[in-house]
């Protein structure tokens, strides 16, 4: 057998073990071909000619939930769904969900579901033919959640969606789509626990969010992408007029990534943040781009990014704006900074401002890289606090406010120990 | 544990190589007020940092000496765990770190392992301090001198002071930029804390301090070192006077030894 018709059939076999309806397989062969087709991309700083294309297996057992994770689930007081090794394995609508009249369902349930909003917004935010493993994405994924929040919808508790790897060949290719009805106001978290692979792959992993006119959506992640395979990751919200989306990306990956967040500010007077901490550690190779793009007028941007490095990581924070033709009147800031803990990484922090409209309010960025301040260090020493503990308070400073807008306290409870395991060392 | 008792015998200090402090000496007790005095540039905040030992501060000869313990074979931390005390001129900004939480690690280092303060009684005592410092209740909550004006820097300097009542406290210019009702109260503070367990080196070059804070010994220093001291009255002589005088009596024609910033 040739290894596209592997292929081919290994996308006929996902779509059959999730009891998909026979549409969804027609657009998963169109995008199939998309992959196929699209030449090797072009990233700036992840050189991809020494990276796989080699796609994961999948697995129709059940695995297991590792302990460290039933941990984490026992914890969560809001709905959630498990999905361990692309399988859906536990899920769970909070009363008051219910009561709001929420969709929830897994994302291969949504086409039957949700026909109709299904049809209007899958693959609008994130397109198959935007790139290769945007394309390889929905030619496989596996596993992920579709979220409707109606018309005026409040809600305070967060909808979180569990991804595992348990390790093996699995192919990573989650993929989830949010909807936030007009005037809606809600959270949605996106949280990774992952092993190392034990084979070299390459995984796709999308988040498609469409805010509705006047809706607010709060948007947390904790990425924790494994060693041994690349990983990309693609995750994007299209906000409607005076709609506002706020992320906070927190990723402590020890892998290969290309990451992607982004606001395209679509409707005007629509609005957006978003704060990532990074720590890259071990071997890690991060390019994490986080994205504003203007398309309305009067639109509103802020991108934060803290980034603490050590080992020999490699971590690129990448901030970019766009300003389209039109977008009259856009604001923007960005700031991009790093802190070098051990001299042996490497640290990009590369603002980029892409503005093709004359009239703009405003458009601020700065970005740098450096060591942590002595003369903090030294104001804390002098206050009788030993060094180690002083520069630990100080980039825990540093990372506090992102860290503290994350959606849940086992969400912060988590991301602090992952970047505590690796500062403490 | 007895009186406080801090000596600075022949400090000889560079920065960069050039020589700032030549053979300084200085004798604290608990109980005492010391002020040092002088124009600009003649290496009084240079004195102060050292002390604390500030890492871009050389010592190149000279003793110091607090309750018997050899303060320069000491780290920073250690001089204030030993009961050091410096109020900077410019202290940094932590962003992300609460001034309480801040005050609350700092106390317990200085306290010791096994010895922490329960953080409701700590809260209590900083609730208590910072009403008599005439401090906003929301000032505990901000993140460290981040987006202080200057006078809440230097009450923030006093209210760390009073919280980890050191042995000995060095305030470094510490009524600079401050109105007339800040600086009596950074004076009360100071005067609050008054007594035999605690010994104050106050660096200013204005008199003005002096009068809310009356000093035991007055010292003028030019040119790296003290040229004179006295009592509080040479402080008011040099404010009648000037400090030319002095120079024209010790025969000093530049007493600078250093451009401060």
């Amino acid at each position: 057998m040739s290894e596209v018709n592997t292929a081919v059939s290994h996308v006929h076999r996902v779509a059959q073990a999730l009891g998909e309806p026979s549409s969804l397989l027609a657009l998963r062969e169109a995008a199939w071909r998309t992959f196929q087709e699209l030449p090797q991309p072009y990233v700036e700083k992840t050189d991809l000619r020494k990276l796989t294309w080699e796609i994961g297996s999948f697995s129709e057992q059940v695995g297991k939930v590792p302990a460290e994770v039933q941990a984490y689930i026992d914890r969560l007081q809001h709905s959630y769904a498990l999905f361990v090794d692309g399988l859906p394995i536990d899920f769970r609508l909070s009363e008051e969900a219910k009561a709001a009249g929420v969709t929830y369902c897994t994302i291969h349930e949504a086409p039957e579901k949700a026909e109709t909003l299904w049809k209007a917004n899958f693959g609008t935010v994130v397109a198959a033919n935007e790139n290769k493993w945007t394309a390889l994405n929905q030619a496989l994924f596996a596993g992920g959640v579709f979220l409707y929040a109606p018309k005026g919808t409040h809600m305070e508790a967060p909808f979180e969606t569990i991804y595992v790897w348990t390790g093996g060949e699995a192919g990573a290719y989650s993929r989830s789509l949010v909807i936030a009805g007009e005037l809606a106001d809600i959270r949605y978290a996106e949280t990774v626990f992952a092993a190392a692979a034990g084979a070299k792959v390459v995984n796709s992993h999308v988040l498609e969010i469409v805010a509705m006119a006047d809706s607010r959506v709060q948007v947390s992640t904790a990425d924790a992408f494994h060693r041994g395979s690349t990983h990309f990751v693609t995750r994007r919200a299209r906000v409607d007029k005076d709609a506002h989306v706020l992320w906070t990306v927190a990723d402590t990956s020890d892998g290969t990534c290309v990451e992607l967040v982004e606001n395209e500010l679509f409707g005007p007077g629509a609005k957006g943040l978003a704060r990532v901490v990074g720590l890259g550690h071990g071997r890690s190779h991060v390019e994490l781009t986080a994205s504003m793009r203007h398309v309305g007028r009067h639109t509103e941007s802020e991108i934060v990014m803290h980034g603490v490095l050590r080992d020999k990581a490699n971590t690129i924070f990448r901030s970019r704006t766009e300003i389209v033709k039109g977008a009259v009147g856009a604001g923007s800031e960005q700031h991009d900074r790093m802190i070098m803990i051990d001299g042996t990484a490497r640290a990009d922090a590369i603002p980029m401002l892409l503005i093709d409209e004359n009239d703009v309010q405003r458009c601020g960025h700065a970005a740098s890289v450096g060591k942590i301040d002595p003369t903090q260090v030294y104001y804390l020493m002098s206050r009788g606090i030993p060094k180690s503990i002083a520069v630990q308070m100080i980039i825990w400073g540093y990372l506090h406010d992102t860290v503290e807008s994350l959606a849940s306290e086992p969400m912060r409870d988590l991301v602090v120990a992952r970047i505590e395991r690796e500062l403490s060392r | 544990m007895g009186k406080p008792d801090f000596r600075v015998q022949n400090l000889h200090v560079s920065v960069e190589g050039k020589e700032i402090l030549k053979g300084l000496n200085l004798h604290i007790r608990g109980g005492e007020i010391h002020a040092i005095m002088g124009p600009n540039g003649t290496g009084k905040s240079t004195l102060a940092s050292s002390l604390m030992g500030h890492p871009h501060y050389e010592v190149t000869a000279g003793e110091v000496v607090l309750d018997g313990e050899d303060v320069l074979a000491m780290s920073t931390d250690e001089r204030a765990r030993a009961g050091l005390f410096l109020a900077m001129q410019y202290p940094a900004e932590v962003p992300g770190v609460s001034n309480a939480n801040f005050i609350r690690q700092a106390l317990n280092a200085r306290r010791g392992e096994g010895n922490e303060l329960p953080v409701l009684q700590f809260h209590r005592k900083l609730q208590e301090k910072m009403k008599a410092l005439n401090i906003d209740p929301s000032f505990a909550e901000r993140y460290l001198n981040e987006g202080f004006s200057g006078g809440e820097k230097k009450r923030n300097e006093i209210l760390q002071m009073s919280m980890l009542e050191p042995r000995i406290a060095i305030l470094d210019e510490i009524d600079s930029g401050l109105d007339i009702d800040a600086l009596k109260i950074v004076a009360n503070g100071v005067n609050q804390l008054r007594s035999e367990n605690i010994g104050f080196l106050i660096i200013t070059h204005y008199q003005r301090l002096l009068n809310y804070i009356v000093p035991d010994h007055v010292h003028v220093m030019m040119q790296g070192r003290i040229v004179r001291s006295g009592d509080a009255k040479l402080a008011e002589e040099l404010e009648a006077k000037g400090y030319d005088w002095l120079k024209k009596e010790l025969g000093i024609e530049d007493e600078t030894v250093e451009v401060e910033a």
